[in-house]
């Protein structure tokens, strides 16, 4: 199963539409709810770094028999440093971002703790592909 | 219990002859438990959580609460009333309760027993909870039985959360009837009858969450209750009491939205409202807010003063209340009332009446048990769904389209009930055509999508 969204930035408000009808999904299959909580959170983060940091993206979402895929792909500035970046606390995030309650510099690490694969491809000044995955057996 | 038998059963009922199948109801249902069928509401047992909201919409006063027969009180030598302070709430400030209570036992009811006096000890179950689950950090009070049944069905992640202890009527009618049965009274003999503010409430006692024993007789609309009461207060001779001794200010505001908080120490929060209570439980799920402490909700807006048997206006009913707080705390300070009488002391008895081993969660979103299934049928359901025009008409009997794509896949419902994809002639399809546009998709979408089916 596969589901496309698009990621506008600075709207904050409006993230986590993808998590949510991807959650929806996993519950209709009965997956564990350990489980769908680690998708969702990770999800969730890797969309508010997209909407927080990039000038736009797209998530895609593909759902089989074993295990979830999810792949956020920005145009943005890219990941100068990615040791830094996943490191908990380390944030580039404008004074404005944080001011909104982001940009804590926890987003990459929690999305390495909830999830059982993680890919980040990035170029500065080309953008970030973040392909996340989840097994849910 | 058989399979495929109801888990429980509901107070909440239709009324066939009144009810027009508007859909009003069905489109408000949290759980999207109403269908309609032959014209009318029918309400799935399963998914239904007693929360009262399509009586609170029901245009036609189709939907209604099954109450016990009033003379069944006549069965018991002892006949306790046990009133909720939601039901003092109603009544304007210039009654004083002594006045209320002498209608009651006019009424017929031997001994009143107010069911916030139990709170003290509620306290004290909710605390041993928390302490004994460290390794959670959101508690979800547990005294809205709609909220409980709601987390179980909706949210099943989050049913360790819930504290796991019963209602506060349950523990006070356990308290009345031991109390009346030491002073030589057989249990047989002893009625305990609770005045509801709401349909959810009847559930928890008939439907027990816990599957434990209750002591409550037997239950009587608030509303009802009200009625006679109203009738009979201008000549009241104002000097019944109740058995148990004064509740204290705090003890009368804890039905309310926010009444739990000055018991607890820490964070708190208090949500009312089916709306807020859906998204905050939402957010819990996804960790997406950060609350540690105590959640207090309430699927009724303003607490028990906005449920469905409530009479009067919720907010002038928890003014009312807020009143008599304010009154009872005067009269504290000034040690006119004294709230120190009973003991209020935690048995190990009542704590074994009163804690749930476990709350199990039944989700209603699950499609099969088995996964491959599940995932064929979710598959299924996704492309009906973009098949159906998501206009959410209602027409087919479902709340909304994504609901009709459900039943398509469980088998409850054919795709030829929708009348967007089931048009007949030129003339339904411009017409349909004319209100929506683009909407109604060509004859071609709906040939590949039946051969999906």
């Amino acid at each position: 199963m596969h589901y496309t969204f698009n990621i506008e930035r600075g709207n904050f408000t409006d993230a986590g539409q993808a998590s949510s009808s991807v959650k929806r999904t996993l519950k209709q299959l009965g997956v564990d709810p350990a489980n769908i909580k680690r998708t969702v959170v990770a999800l969730f983060e890797a969309e508010i770094n997209a909407v927080a940091h990039a000038y736009g993206g797209t998530i895609d979402v593909e759902i089989d028999g074993e295990k979830i895929v999810m792949v956020v792909a920005d145009e943005g500035p890219g990941i100068p440093n990615l040791d830094l970046a996943m490191q908990e606390g380390w944030s580039t995030a404008s004074a404005k971002v944080r001011e909104m309650g982001y940009g804590a510099g926890m987003g990459l690490p929690n999305i390495k703790k909830n999830t059982d694969d993680l890919k980040i491809d990035t170029q500065v000044g080309v953008g970030t592909t973040v392909t996340m995955t989840v097994y849910l057996t | 219990m058989a399979s495929g038998e109801p888990y429980f059963r509901h107070s909440l009922k239709v009324n066939d002859y009144l009810c027009k199948g508007c859909t009003t109801c069905m489109r408000a249902c949290p759980t999207g438990a109403i269908r309609i069928r032959n014209g009318k509401a029918v309400v799935s047992d399963n998914k239904c959580v007693d929360c009262g909201e399509c009586m609170q919409v029901c245009p036609h006063k189709a939907i209604y609460i099954k109450q016990d027969d009033f003379g069944r009180l006549f069965n018991y030598r002892y006949r306790v009333c046990l009133v909720p302070t939601t039901f003092i709430g109603q009544f304007e400030e210039k009654y004083n309760t002594k006045a209320i209570y002498s209608c009651l036992k006019r009424l017929g009811f031997t001994h009143i027993y107010e069911v916030e006096h139990e709170m003290s000890r509620m306290v004290q179950l909710y605390n041993m909870y928390m302490d004994d689950h460290p390794e959670l950090t959101t508690f979800i009070s547990p005294y809205c039985p709609a909220v409980t049944r709601l987390i179980q069905v909706r949210f099943p992640s989050l049913v360790d959360n819930v504290i796991h202890v019963r209602a506060p009527l349950e523990l006070a009618s356990r308290v009345i009837t031991k109390r009346l049965m030491d002073e030589g009274a057989s249990r047989p003999s002893i009625g305990v009858f609770y005045v509801t503010p709401c349909a959810a409430k009847i559930a928890a006692v008939k439907y027990p969450v816990s599957g434990k024993e209750t002591y409550v007789s037997g239950v009587i609309n608030m509303d009802f209750l009200y009625n006679k009461v109203l009738l009979m207060l201008h000549d009241s001779d104002k000097n019944a009491q109740p058995i148990n001794h004064a509740l204290t200010s705090r003890d009368v505001l804890w039905s309310l939205s926010g009444g739990e908080a000055p018991h607890f120490r820490g964070a708190h929060y208090a949500v009312d409202g089916l709306k807020n209570v859906l998204d905050f439980l939402e957010k819990l799920e996804d960790d997406a807010v950060d609350a540690p402490g105590l959640v207090e909700m309430r699927m009724c807006d303003q607490g028990c003063v906005g449920g469905v048997l409530s009479i009067n206006n919720r907010f002038v009913a928890r003014k009312r209340l807020e009143y008599r707080a304010r009154l009872f705390e005067r009269l504290e300070r000034s040690k006119l009332r004294d709230t120190s009488g009973d003991d209020k002391t935690l048995t190990q008895e009542m704590i074994d009446v009163m804690t749930i081993p476990e709350i199990k969660p039944r989700s209603i979103f699950k499609l099969n048990d088995n996964f491959a299934e599940a995932f064929k049928m979710a598959e299924r359901m996704k492309k009906i769904e973009k098949a159906l025009p998501g206009v959410n008409c209602s027409a087919c009997g479902a709340p909304s389209c994504a609901a009709l794509a459900e039943d398509i896949v469980r088998g409850d419902a054919g795709i030829d009930t929708c009348i967007f994809i089931n048009r007949h002639s030129q003339a339904s399809e411009d017409a349909i055509r004319s209100i929506w546009g683009d909407r109604v998709k060509t004859k071609e979408i709906n040939k590949n999508n039946q051969e999906n089916n």
